[in-house]
This record gives structure tokens, sequence and C-alpha cells, in this order.
């Protein structure tokens, strides 16, 4: 599953950042987002376009084609 | 001596240079503010100078903006770095914090934020700190500028240790790497520890190809490869880069679990905040809500209606004409000036400058409250709000910064797309902000307004910028379906906690950009109402 299948306030591991390109993935990690990390589901806005997510602590907002690449596991 | 100023975006870094240095930087609630760099001198500690970097969450540069610290790093001279960190987000904080510790220069950790980690319910053993990373550090809450805080700061600037670097006990493969790295630059003159530029190298730290000239750069990059290629192999994580985080995080676990203590138990505002962003952001209200502000801030401005800055513009117009202009006329009469020069100093003069500067009260008004909207967070979720609109046209949510900054300034905002990683994009926001109505074209709107409109006079400002901004959107769309065809565009943005901000740094802002504008827009005034005055008599 993706973490757009989350539901708000589920928290989940992040298994795998495989699908994101090498760009991006660099930004998310800088911002804390890697694999293993747990991440919290802490808003779905703009009808579902945009997920704002916790790992760690950082909150951080994202688009729903990008957040679909993010694998997790509950 | 010479002191660089390091830190995530968005944790007080210029909170912390004002008040160390007693000067006046921009302060803002999201990321990206601080653009250019800064020198100043430190307060207590004769002869040395703090730097302000922009901010960056890593040595290795991903947008043009954070290049600066990388380039300052391998090619400047200073004595020692101050990073700043935001206490209450230590975990990312602190992968900062290590590469610069990695670089084993004589460094001071500030804990800034200490109030509102408290707030949170913790406090930061800085002790402990001290003992497990062997370097200055002390916590505070730059924005309550204690004067002890201060004095402890610049003696402890005085008194820094020279340490070792910091070793973490990275995957024998890295380490590999590092020393064979290592031992293809031996070639080459740098001033940083090599052993920390070939870690540097390993995690993609392309900065360092574009600054130095390396000799084996060819060989390096094979070993990166070789490094990568044998990381993956042996599955220790997906990509090198993602090794060598790992091993950081791991160690930055352990210090948070040791030096981040619980003081008390707190509710977590977050969920509430996360309540306020449904209805801020809400995908039908969002839009509107955001014009309701803009439309009640120009309102105050510039209305009748709740009027603050008309008000004070009345007031000011009777100052102005019916005191100075009334006295300095008498002064001239007494002194026998009339004529030309009298004509001149009234009519053209006093008349000119004044007919601008009546509507300095409302400028002053309107980056007043403008300031406060910077400074609560809630660009930040304007940015959300307007993500979905301005993708259409080829930007994203982000380009709502610099676009919001264009209405001050075309200036700062074409700086403060820096922060916008993506290059096409950036240049595409650029191309676009001369378009966006800046303050100083204000005067001019409200010259215009009050000599054909009686009524409605905020919602016609608001008007001619809307216009404006559908003129930048159609000539961002126009540029994206040209020049700029295919470019990919991303969202990725770190939302802010709401703050209360400082009604000192408001203020401050508010007054520094009318000072700008007056002696930008005053100078052109004084010079044509000569000029024009002298046209029309001669
Ligand atoms: N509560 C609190 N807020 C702070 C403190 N220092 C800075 N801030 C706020 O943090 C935000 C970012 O500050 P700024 O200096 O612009 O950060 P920079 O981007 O790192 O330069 C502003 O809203 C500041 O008012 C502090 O000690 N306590
Ligand atoms: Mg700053």
């Amino acid at each position: 599953m993706n973490i757009t299948d989350l539901k708000r306030d589920e928290t989940a591991r992040i298994v795998s950042l495989g699908k994101i390109d090498q760009i991006f993935n660099k930004r998310l990690m800088d911002l804390g987002i890697y694999e293993s990390a747990t991440v919290v589901m802490l808003n779905k806005l703009s009808s579902n376009r945009l997920y704002v997510i916790e790992v760690d602590d950082i909150e951080i907002c994202l688009r729903k084609e990008d957040a679909e690449l993010i694998e997790v596991r509950k | 001596m010479i002191y660089l100023l390091a830190g995530n975006p968005n944790v007080g870094k210029s909170t912390f240079f004002n008040f160390m240095t007693q000067s006046h930087v921009h302060v803002g609630n999201y990321s990206g503010v601080t653009v250019e760099k800064r020198v100043h001198h430190v307060k207590h500690y004769e002869g040395a100078n703090l730097v302000d970097l922009p901010g960056t969450y890593n040595v290795s540069p991903a947008s043009e903006d954070e290049g600066v610290v990388t380039y300052s790093l391998l090619n400047e001279s200073y004595n020692g770095i101050v990073n700043i960190i935001d206490s209450t987000h230590l975990r990312r904080n602190l992968h900062l914090t290590i590469q610069l510790l990695e670089l084993g220069v004589p460094s001071l950790l500030v804990f800034n934020l200490k109030d509102a980690l408290r707030n949170n319910g913790y406090v930061i053993d800085i002790e402990k700190i001290k003992d497990s990373l062997r370097v200055n550090a002390i916590s505070i809450s730059a924005r309550e500028r204690h004067h002890d805080d201060q004095t402890q700061i610049a003696s402890e600037m005085q008194n820094l240790r020279i340490t070792k670097a910091l070793e973490l006990d990275y995957h024998h493969t890295i380490k590999w790497g590092i020393q064979r790295i290592h031992d293809l630059l031996r070639y080459d003159v740098i001033q940083v520890k090599k052993k920390w530029l070939a870690l540097q190298i390993l995690e993609g730290n392309e900065g360092i190809f574009k600054f130095l000239n390396l000799v084996k750069e060819d060989k390096i990059r094979e070993v990166i490869k070789e490094v990568e290629d044998r990381i993956i192999e042996e599955k220790v994580a997906f990509s090198l880069k993602g090794a060598i985080f790992n091993t950081r995080r791991e160690f930055i676990d352990k210090i948070v679990r040791e030096s981040l203590i619980k003081v008390e138990e707190k509710e977590h505002s977050k969920y509430f905040n996360q309540k306020i962003d449904r209805i801020i952001t809400h995908p039908k209200f969002g839009i509107p809500i955001f014009f309701v502000i803009m439309l009640a801030i120009y309102q105050v401005s510039f209305g009748k209606f709740l009027g603050v800055g008309s008000f004070l513009t009345n007031y000011f117009d009777i100052f102005w004409n019916d005191y100075l202009v009334l006295y300095l006329g008498e002064a001239l009469e007494f002194l026998g000036l009339t004529g030309f020069m009298y004509g001149l100093l009234i009519d053209g003069v006093m008349g000119g400058v004044g007919g601008i500067l009546v509507f300095l009260p409302q400028i002053v008004v309107l980056f007043f409250m403008l300031a406060i909207l910077e400074g609560t967070g809630y660009m930040a979720r304007v940015a959300i709000v307007m993500d979905r609109f301005l993708s259409k046209f080829g930007f994203n949510g982000k380009s709502i910064v610099p676009i919001i900054t264009g209405f001050g300034c075309s200036v700062p905002a074409i700086m403060a797309t820096r922060t916008i990683a993506d290059k096409k994009e950036r240049i595409l926001t650029i191309l676009t902000i001369p378009f966006v109505s800046c303050s100083a074209r204000l005067p001019i709107y409200g010259l215009f307004v009050s000599l054909f409109f009686t009524e409605y006079r905020a919602i016609i400002i608001l008007g001619i910028y809307i216009l404006g901004i559908i003129v930048t959107l159609l000539s961002a769309k126009l540029l994206n379906l040209s020049y700029f065809k295919g470019a990919g565009s991303k969202f990725l943005l770190e939302v802010p906690p709401y703050r209360v901000p400082q009604l000192r740094t408001i203020t401050y802002q508010a007054l520094e950009k009318a000072k700008r504008f007056v002696k930008k827009a005053g100078t052109f005034i004084l010079v044509d109402s000569f000029k024009f005055y002298s046209f029309l008599v001669i």
C-alpha cells in the first residue's frame, strides 16, 4: 500500500521510496523522510490532492502523485 | 574573527543574528526568507563578525540557495561556525549539525526556541549534549532577547573548543570509499579536511565538483559508483546516500533519547492546528478566505469603513498642508522669497512630495498587516490553497512566496525564488514576478482611484491587483506552453507551526519597508516636481 491509503491520524512505516526519482528523493531525505521512518497521516487537503504527513517531528505537505510513490506498511 | 551562522531554514537564524549584532535583517515564518549573505559585528565581542548564511538542511546543495553554504565552507576564511538549531525539530536539524561537526571546525551549537520547546513540555539537557558531542553548546530563546544569553554566547564564541572532527561509525564499505577518495585527493590543495570532503563527495555533494577543480575527478566518480553498487548489492541500504543517512539517523536518535527530557505532559497542539488547516485550506473556501483576508487588509489600509489608513492620512494631510506648508510659506515670505523660488518650493516640491507622502500612513498600515500575516505562518497555508490553481499555470504553490513578496518589491521577490529547486520553475517565476503590482506602484493606484472614484476604493484597488495577478498567470501559461514546455513541477512544502508574530519585528519590518518606499518614491518625485514646476513656469 502507499501513503495515500492511510486514514487520517493513522501511523505506518515507510518501506520503499524506490519509485521516486533521485532529485526528489534527496529533497525528501533532506526533510527527514527516509526508508524505515514512521509516518503519521496528519491531514488530507484540497479534496485529497494534497497530503500533510509527519515524519519524526516534521510536517510536510506533498501532492497526491508524489505521495502515491511512497510505499508504506502498517 | 569571522563566524559563519549556519542552520536549517526557519529556525531563527535571522532572529539570532539581529539579537547578537543589534541589526535588523528580515524575519519571517516560512522557509527561504534569508537569501542574501549578511555580515555584522557581534555585541560584547570586539572584532568578531557574524555571517548570516541562507538556511540549509544539508551541506550538499539541492537548490542554488544551499550551494552558498558549501561554497562558504570550502572557499571562505572563518574562525568558527555558529549552528542554530530548532529545539522543537531536533531530529531534522541535527543532520546538518553532524555534517558541520564532521568538518572539525570550532563550533558553537545554539539550541534555539527554548520557549517553544518548553511549551511542548520538554527541555534540553545541554550538559549532556556538550559531553557527548564534545562541543560548545547553549540553549536559548533568541526571540526573548535575554541580555545574559547575549553575553554568554559572546563569551562561548571567544572560547570555542578546538575539537577533533566527529567520526561516526559508517558501514565499512563507506569507510573504504572515504579512504580511496581521500587518497585521490592528495594532488589537490583544499582548506577543509580531506576526509570530510571525501564523505561529502560520497554523499553526492555536486557543489564540490563545481567549486573545486579536482585533479582526479573522473577516478573519484568511479569510486562513488563502485561504493554505491556495493552498498546496494550488500543490501546495506537502497542507495549510498541512504546508507550514510541511516548511520547519522541512528546517532541522532541516541543523542535525542539522551538529551531531550520531558518535564511536563502536554496536550499536543498539533491536532488543533490540523483542524484550523482544514478550514483555512478548504477546497472550496480556501481561496475565498484568502481574498477576504486580503480585501480586509486593503479595506483597513485604503478604504473608508474601518479605514485606519485613511483616518491617519487625514491627519497627515492636515499636518502637512495646514501646518507645514503654511508655516514654511510664511517663513519664505518673511525671508523675502517670492515669485519663482516660492512657487518652486511650495507648489512644486511641497505639493509634489506631499501628494505622495499623504499615502504614507496607508502604506505603513498595509505593510504592518502584511507583516502580521507573514509572521503567523498563514503564507504556507496560502501556498497549499493556491497549489491546485497555480499548477494549472505551471507554477507550484511555493511560487506564491516570491509572488507575495513581489507585492512588496520585485527585487527581493526575485531573490526569494532561489529556494525553488526546479530550475525551469524558478526561471518561470522570475520572469513573471515583474507583472505583480509592487508596492511602489501603490501610490499611483491610490492617486488614480482617488481621482476617479469616490466609492468602493478598496475593492477597486484590489481589482487592479487582481488584474496584475491575471496578467502574471497568463504570461506564465504562455511561457509554459512555449519555451518551458513540459516543465515538471513538484510541490514539497514544510508546514510551519502557527506562531504569534512579535510586535517588535512586525513594526520594524513595516517601518523599514515604508522607509525604503519613501526613499525610492521620494527621490523620483522630488526631482520630477522640480523639473515639472520649472517646465511649467519657464
Ligand atoms: N517561539 C520562538 N520563536 C522564535 C524564536 N526565534 C525565532 N522565532 C520565530 O521563528 C521564525 C523564523 O525566524 P527567522 O529568524 O526568520 O528564521 P531563519 O529563517 O532561520 O532566519 C519567526 O517566526 C520567528 O519569530 C524563539 O526563540 N522562540
Ligand atoms: Mg533568515
